[in-house]
Parts: structure tokens; C-alpha cells; sequence
């Protein structure tokens, strides 16, 4: 299957290398030479440099037998001139990365629909509701739902005295009978194991756990982590991605503060944002942010246009008794530094992007797909057709591809942790958790 | 600004408000009460004045913002002045300030009376007093706007200037077109009403009378006890009805005719609403506990009736009274002494402070609470959706300012002339507000006709100013308003 991506920034250059790695036919179209010359060397895809909204460019990268095509530049305009053209040419699916909310509002004359475009999708707001899940998801770092919200996949750190700490997984796995869960991961400094029983759970280490959604609070305890209700959330920076986080908190009746340090935008917020409140203050005024209640608030998010300020923020709410700190983070070098110095979680907007069309990609067979902010692996949530190679197979006869972990499986309204004698029936949906290198073994286990 | 184009449009106004006294020498031919004369008098008097001052407006008509207030201001006094002709020429008033009182109580939809026998007027008087009404219920600009289609460009200045709220809507994009469809509203509530009196028992007379006088939200009426002559419950809670109707805004109904029902979306409407009906529960509860009262002796049904006619009617300004509540207990009597700062929706023929501006008075005086626990935050007052600037929220703080020191001024001035401080106090609140009865000597029962010609003149003008929402009228008292400008040549 061929992929057309067009631009290489971030978030195109992520998206292609996971495609890539994932054994798609990646062709990378970037108008900047060098940049393309970059992601030529880095990656093991067709790179072309060109504008990726002329036709000439697109037909010389292969639009015509191309089955999808991601436009991902940072111009709303570019992207949806490219899906346009894409579409026009025969490609069956195609996404557009669009930040300005006015080009995919119901009744815009741009609707996604009239120029063929399959999915828009817009950084911030995904990044907000990313963040959004974090804070509700009180100690976690990481979290995604499966199957209409009923199971959870969450990450959460390992505290000192925790009651995990120190033992291995068979071991807590004994004393806790009645705690439906499995751990499918473990984070531990720069490396991600897939564990066994036998596996050792550390301090410090990040664990990775799906449970149904009612039991997620006392996955929080077992990391040693209390468990608390959202209510009050700062936001420090009134960017696009602050402005729709706090739109979602006030539709959730989530008391919301947000401050900027320009007067303007500040006016523009309080007319978006009825019901929170809006200061003019910078996010690094320590003594206003006390003076507002940071200390002991539940959530913290600092959103600010610059990672510098952003994790400064981070440190000072943490420093002062914040619950839950959150970090906006848009180079993806910083995404691995923010939980070493101690902020509690970070999101990225392009992350958050990459997360959005890579579910969008491998759908079909595949319901939900979360790729995580702090660790190089998936969990897919697949539904199982009665061809698949897995079904009717007790699972230790089967030979799952290593760096995979069967998290779960859900047969109507019951939650299967399974074991190496349980069998995959047609009708299921699975949740998969699995590594980079793994995923194209892992869907053919579920293709028909 | 040019004193001749003023002068010239407040010419045309007297024009049409002469044409209407057609109208009462009508009723007067009918009713054979002697006074067509009269009528005919003043009718051709005010014609031949208005056609006279019309000849001096010639050339391009357009308008500035100075001269609509002038005019604006000068067409309701000419108004209020010919329109006082048909008391003297009747004889009936008793003096030129007591009929230029009535006169300017009729037109400014206040209802407050100087004659103490109404019952005993002629036919062609009572429906005189009660057009009055009607016309200034809706405007007299209003009118001239939408049957005078030259008045369009200027218009929206004398439009702004007249219609009572902080901004008026438009309905159409043509200013001419938006006046014509609020005539048309107000018409068709007119015969609505009409039709529904005469269901209850009223003749043709009373019906169209006290139509006339509760849509303005006016107050006059053609029996002595005003709407405690009809005790039916029907033709009083057809009453209650249509004095709430009247003190919604206009735009409002009219997009509810048009099929797009929104009143509830309004925070004012929901706001007016809710005190309408939250007081007048109140009163009925009052007036039940306060159990001797002869009034309540019809049980609850009739204490809710009468709390909720009383609440709407001093809430919209109205002023008609169906029970004496100056017999009530003190606890109702307050509740109706702040009811009278409440006033109608903007946008509606009510008087008063306005919801809106009462509304955003009060949300604003908590969110400068708020600034204290907050001062580094950003606070938009808004009401519903839509956020009120600063400008705007100055303009009503200003205008509220003013609104109580003309009150207190009127209290003051009343004083001096030796009214007691109830009386002082309710007949200034009841002029100002454009009300009607008060308290003392002016309550619920009593009328204005003792007070000598000196007070009468000064609660004239209160009225004046009250329904030309005060900035209009004030304005005319500064003389940088009359000195002259380099003709602006550009248009903005």
C-alpha cells in the first residue's frame, strides 16, 4: 500500500517513520530541499522535494496509485489544496491537518465532505483533548480508552513505597486476585519490556496497565499514587491548545483558571471562555500563581507557545503543591526529559496529530489505536472477523510475535485478562499492546 | 447644527400628530359630547403650525447626531404642547400647565392625571387622553419613520435618540422597514387585545380605551377606580397579560410571529420574567398573611391576581392599579417602591431604568467584588452570549447615575415646594420612571390634580426626560450642543 505524506516536518517525519517501520511504501513530498535531503537520509522512504499542492509534483510521487494521502504541513491552506487534488486523482483516502477551526466548522464552505477530504484534523484541539483525558485520569501519564470507553490503558510511575515496588509481576499477580488488570509494559529509563510474570516492577519505573475503566483508581494506588477528583484546573498560556482545553473543562463543569501575558489575547479568551477565569499574568509569576490557588490545585497545565517556559511553569506549580502537572511540549527531543526532572506528564500537539491520523490509518478491522506520548509502542484494538488466522487457538499455541502482549479481550459485556489456554473467538474485540517492529506481524494475526 | 432642519422635521412630526386628533373629533361627532369644535380647532391649529415650521426644512435632509437629538426633543415638547390644546379648547383642564401635564403624562405613557373625576370627562377627551398613549407608546419618530421614507438616512440618529435601551435592533437593514414592522406588531397586539376585552364584557369604548393605555404601558383610564371597575378576573388577567406583552421588547414578538420563538434565549426577558413573577408570588403571599386584608377574602386565586397585576404593572410601568396597595403591608409597599426601578425590556414601550441596564448594573457591581479577589483578572460583563464593551457599560452606568440624581433633584424640588418627603418621593419616582400613581398624595387612588403649576411643571419635565432616557434631553441643556461646527463633508 502506498502512502503519500506531504511535508516533512515534525509530524511527517514521525508519521513516516512509523509507517515505514510498520512496512507501508512511504513517498514524502517536502518543499524544503533540505529538509527533504534530511529525511532521506534518516528514513527508509521515497523522499521528493516539491510543493505538495501541485499537481505536476504529486502526479511525479505517484498520486495515481497511491491508496492514502496525509497532509500534514503546517499551512491549512497547502494541506486542504492537496487533499482536494489528491481526492480529484483517485485516492481513496486522504487527511488534512487544519489548525483554523473556521475551514471545518458545520455550513463552512470548505467542508471536509465537498472536497473529498476523509478526516481533518486540528493539532490543538487534539492535543487538548489529550490533556483533557490526562488530568481526569489523575495520577497516570499516559491514557487511552478502548471499546466505548469501558477499558482503560493507563501509565502511570512507580512511587517510592508503592505496593508493586520491588516485587515481580506473578508475585502482586497472587495477592491480588480480585484486581482485574494486566501490566503490558514497563518503562524503565530509555527502555520499553514487554513483561513476563517473572519481570521485576521497580521504583521510578513506568508501568503500563489495562483494566476496566471502574478499577483504573486502584491501579492508581498500587503505584502508590491516591487517587482524587478534577476540580480545578490552571491553565498558564492562552494558546489555541489552552483556549480548548479550557472550553472542555467549562463543559465538564471543571472550575478553570487560564492566564496569558497579553492583555489582547486575554480579551479574546474571556469572550471565548464565559465561565472561567481569565487573569493577565505571565505563567512564571510565582507569587500570582499562589496568590490564585496553585498550591494543592488539581491540575496544572502550562501552554504556553515555548517548551522553556512551559516546563519552568511545570516545575514552579509542581514545586509549590500542585496535584497533577501537565506540560506542553512541541519538540519532540524534550518529550523524553520532562518525566526526569519531574513533571508529571507532557503532551505534544504533534504528537497528538501523529496519534489522530495513525488511528485513522490502520482502521478496518482496527477500532482504537493509542500511540503514547512517553514510549515508543501502540495498544490496537482489533475486531475479529471469522477468517483471522488467531481464532479458535488456545494462545500459547499460537505464536505471538515477541514485543506483543494480548492485553485483553472483550466478548460482549465481559473483560478477559487472558491466559495461555483462553481462545480468540470471531466476534471479540482485542486489545493488543505491541512495539513499533511488531505491529505488521500482530495484523496479520487478525487479517482475514 | 441647523436650527431650520431641525425645526423643519419637528414640523413634519406635528404635521402627522395633527392628523391624529382626527381621531377624537371623531369619537366626540358619535358620541355627540359637543367638543368637535374643539378638536377641530386644535387639529387645524397644529396642522397649519407643523405645515408652517415644514417649510423650512429644504434641500438634502440628512441628519447628524446633534440635530436628531434636538429634534427628537423638540418634537415631543411640540407634541406635548399641541397636544394639550384640545384640554383648553374643552375647557376641561383648568389652565395651560395642567393641561401641557396631561398632555405630556399621555404621549410620555406615564398616566398620571390631574383630573380627579374621570368618569366625568367627555367621551372625545378620555379617548384623546388614551391615543395619546398609543402614539407615544410606539414613538411618534417611529411613526414618522415609517410612513416618511425621506427621513430614512437621518433616520437612525432620531430613532436611536427615541427608542427607549442602550442599542436598538434592527429587524431589516432598512431603518424605514424596521419601524414599519414594530407599527405592525403593535397594531396587530392592539386588535388582539381589543377583540379580547370585548369577549370579557367591555364595550367597544373601554376595550379600545384601555388597550390603548395598557400596550403603551401608560396607565390612563376611563373610570375613576381605574382597572378596579372591571373586577372580572378574565379582563384582568387579560390586562396582566398584555402590560407584560407590552413591556417585552418588540423585536422579540416579532420574530416570535415570524415563527422563531427566542424569548427564552433572552437573558433580559428571563430576567424581567423572573422578577414579574417572583414578586408578584411575593405580594400574593404578603397579602394573604397580612390575613385581615379585605382584599384577600377571595382566597388565593385573587391575591395571586392581584400580586401578579400589581408586579406587572408597576414592573413594566404601566401604572394601573387594580387594588388600593397603599392599604397593604409595608412589606408589599417596598417590594412595588423597587419594582418602579426595574422598568420594561429594552426595546419595549415601557419606561423606567430597563431590565438590561438593571441587569448589567448588578452583574457588574459583582464582578468589581470579584476584581478584589482577583486583581490581575480579565472580567467581560455580557448578557446572554454577547459581551457588553466598556463604552457601553460606562453609558448605563452613567445613565443610572443620572437617572437617581434626577430622581433626588425631583424630590428635593418637591420638598422645597412643601410636599411631604412620601409624596415627594413617589410622585418623582412615578414621573421619572414614567409610572403613574405613586405614594402620599399621589398613591394608588388619588391624582396630581391639587399640585400647583410650578410642581406640575417641574414633574412635566421629569417625565420629559424620563422617556427620552434623559442623555437625549440633557444634552439639549449644553451649550457646546448649539455652538457651530465646520460643516463635516465627510460621512463616516
Amino acid at each position: 500500500m502506498r502512502v503519500l505524506i506531504v511535508g516533512a516536518g515534525e509530524v511527517g517525519f514521525h508519521l513516516a517513520e512509523r509507517l515505514s517501520q510498520e512496512g507501508q511504501d512511504v513517498v514524502l513530498l517536502e518543499q524544503d530541499p533540505e529538509r527533504a535531503d534530511f529525511a532521506s537520509k534518516q528514513l527508509d522512504v521515497l523522499t521528493l522535494a516539491g510543493n505538495g499542492a501541485s499537481l505536476p509534483v504529486l502526479e511525479k510521487a505517484g498520486v495515481k496509485g497511491a491508496r492514502i494521502l496525509l497532509a500534514v504541513t503546517s499551512q491549512d491552506e497547502v494541506n486542504l489544496i492537496s487533499c482536494l487534488a489528491a481526492s480529484r486523482m483517485g485516492v481513496e483516502f486522504t487527511v488534512a491537518r487544519v489548525s483554523n477551526p473556521e475551514y471545518f466548522q458545520r455550513g463552512s464552505v470548505l467542508s471536509g465532505d465537498q472536497m473529498g477530504i476523509d478526516l481533518l484534523i486540528n493539532p490543538e484541539r487534539e492535543c487538548a483533548w489529550e490533556t483533557f483525558q490526562l488530568l481526569q485520569a489523575a495520577a497516570a501519564t499516559d491514557v487511552a480508552q478502548f471499546a466505548q470507553g469501558r477499558v482503560e490503558l493507563l501509565g502511570v510511575r512507580v512511587k517510592e513505597g508503592a505496593p508493586v515496588a520491588g516485587r515481580t509481576l506473578a508475585e502482586v499477580g497472587v495477592e491480588l486476585k480480585d484486581l482485574h488488570y494486566n501490566t503490558v509494559a514497563i518503562r524503565r529509563g530509555d527502555r520499553t519490556i514487554i513483561p513476563r510474570g517473572a519481570d521485576r516492577v521497580l521504583v521510578g519505573d513506568q508501568i503500563y496497565v489495562l483494566a476496566p475503566t471502574e478499577e483504573v483508581g486502584r491501579i492508581h494506588q498500587l503505584a502508590g499514587h491516591e487517587d482524587f477528583e478534577l476540580r480545578r484546573v490552571m491553565i498558564a498560556g492562552g494558546s489555541e491548545e489552552g483556549a480548548y482545553l479550557a472550553e472542555m473543562l467549562e463543559q465538564n463543569g471543571i472550575e478553570c483558571t487560564i492566564l496569558d501575558h497579553d492583555r489582547r489575547r486575554c480579551l479574546e479568551l474571556a469572550e471565548r471562555l464565559p465561565r472561567s477565569l481569565v487573569l493577565h499574568a505571565d505563567a512564571t509569576d510565582l507569587e500570582l500563581l499562589e496568590m490564585e490557588g496553585v498550591a494543592g490545585i488539581d491540575g496544572f497545565v502550562a501552554c504556553t507557545g515555548q517548551d522553556e517556559t512551559n516546563m519552568l511553569a511545570s516545575l514552579l506549580a509542581k514545586s509549590v503543591g500542585a496535584r497533577k502537572v501537565v506540560s506542553l511540549v512541541h519538540r519532540f527531543a524534550y518529550l523524553s526529559i520532562v518525566a526526569k526532572v519531574g513533571i508529571d506528564a507532557a503532551v505534544s500537539p504533534r504528537m497528538s496529530t501523529v496519534n489522530a491520523i495513525l488511528r485513522y490509518v490502520r482502521r478496518g478491522r482496527v477500532l482504537t489505536v493509542a500511540a503514547l506520548q512517553g514510549i515508543d509502542a501502540e495498544a490496537i484494538e482489533f475486531s475479529v472477523g471469522p477468517g483471522a488466522p488467531i481464532v479458535g487457538r488456545p494462545l500459547h499455541e499460537v505464536q505471538i510475535p515477541a514485543g506483543a502482549f494480548i492485553g485483553t479481550i472483550l466478548r460482549g459485556e465481559e473483560i478477559i485478562l487472558p491466559r495461555g489456554g483462553d481462545c480468540i473467538q470471531a466476534g471479540d474485540e482485542v486489545i493488543v499492546f505491541t512495539l513499533p517492529e511488531a505491529i505488521s506481524r500482530v495484523e496479520r494475526l487478525f487479517a482475514e | 447644527m441647523s436650527l431650520r432642519r431641525v425645526l423643519g422635521v419637528v414640523g413634519l412630526m406635528e404635521i402627522f400628530f395633527g392628523i391624529a386628533m382626527a381621531a377624537p373629533l371623531a369619537v366626540s361627532l358619535i358620541y355627540r359630547d359637543g367638543d368637535a369644535l374643539a378638536f377641530l380647532g386644535a387639529m387645524v391649529l397644529t396642522i397649519a403650525a407643523g405645515g408652517a415650521l415644514s417649510r423650512l426644512a429644504r434641500g438634502d435632509s440628512e441628519i447628524t447626531t446633534r440635530e436628531g437629538f434636538a429634534i427628537v426633543t423638540l418634537g415631543w415638547t411640540g407634541a406635548a404642547a399641541f397636544g394639550a390644546l384640545p384640554y383648553l379648547f374643552t375647557g376641561t383642564a383648568g389652565g395651560f400647565w395642567r393641561a401641557l401635564f396631561e398632555s405630556m403624562s399621555g404621549l410620555t405613557t406615564t398616566g398620571a392625571t390631574i383630573f380627579s373625576d374621570i368618569e366625568a370627562l367627555p367621551r372625545g377627551i378620555l379617548f384623546w387622553r388614551s391615543l395619546t398613549h398609543w402614539i407615544g407608546g410606539m414613538g411618534i419618530i417611529v411613526l414618522a419613520i415609517a410612513v416618511l421614507p425621506y427621513l430614512g438616512v437621518g433616520g437612525m440618529q432620531l430613532f436611536r435618540a427615541e427608542v427607549p435601551g442602550p442599542t436598538p435592533e434592527r429587524l431589516r437593514p432598512r431603518i424605514a422597514q424596521t419601524a414599519k414592522l414594530l407599527w405592525l406588531v403593535y397594531l396587530g397586539m392592539t386588535l388582539a387585545q381589543s377583540l379580547l376585552y370585548r369577549l370579557g364584557g367591555l364595550d367597544w369604548f373601554d376595550a379600545i380605551t384601555h388597550t390603548f393605555a395598557t400596550l403603551a404601558t401608560g396607565g390612563f383610564s376611563t373610570r375613576n377606580d381605574s382597572l378596579a371597575a372591571f373586577p372580572s378576573p378574565f379582563v384582568q388577567y387579560v390586562t396582566i397579560l398584555f402590560m407584560y406583552l407590552a413591556g417585552i421588547n418588540f423585536a422579540l414578538h416579532f420574530r416570535a410571529l415570524t415563527g422563531r420563538l427566542e424569548y427564552f434565549r433572552d437573558q433580559e426577558w428571563r430576567f424581567l420574567t423572573g422578577i414579574i413573577l417572583g414578586s408578584g408570588l411575593v405580594l400574593a403571599g404578603v397579602n394573604l398573611v397580612g390575613g385581615a386584608h379585605p382584599l384577600t377574602t377571595g382566597g388565593v386565586e385573587e391575591a395571586v391576581r392581584t400580586g401578579l397585576f400589581q408586579s406587572t404593572s408597576i414592573t413594566t410601568t404601566t401604572g394601573f392599579v387594580s387594588a388600593d396597595y397603599e392599604a397593604w403591608l409595608p412589606a408589599g409597599q417596598v417590594i412595588l417602591l423597587a419594582l418602579m426601578f426595574v422598568g420594561g425590556m429594552a426595546g419595549s414601550t415601557g419606561g423606567g431604568i430597563k431590565a438590561v441596564r438593571v441587569l448589567l448594573l448588578l452583574k457588574h457591581g459583582w464582578l468589581e467584588v470579584r476584581k478584589h479577589l482577583h486583581p490581575r483578572a480579565i472580567f467581560l460583563t455580557r448578557v446572554g452570549r454577547q459581551t457588553v464593551g466598556e463604552g457601553v457599560m460606562a453609558n448605563i452606568i452613567g445613565f443610572v447615575l443620572l437617572y437617581l440624581l434626577l430622581l433626588l433633584a425631583g424630590i428635593l424640588v418637591l420638598g422645597f415646594m412643601g410636599m411631604d418627603l412620601l409624596t415627594a418621593l413617589g410622585a418623582s419616582a412615578a414621573t421619572v420612571g414614567n409610572i403613574g400613581p405613586g405614594w402620599g398624595a399621589v398613591g394608588a387612588t388619588d391624582h396630581y390634580g391639587w399640585m400647583e403649576a410650578p410642581a406640575l411643571a417641574v414633574l412635566t419635565f421629569l417625565m420629559l426626560v424620563g422617556r427620552l432616557e434623559i442623555y437625549t434631553v440633557l444634552l439639549l441643556l449644553l451649550p457646546e450642543t448649539w455652538r457651530r461646527r465646520r460643516p463635516r463633508s465627510v460621512r463616516t
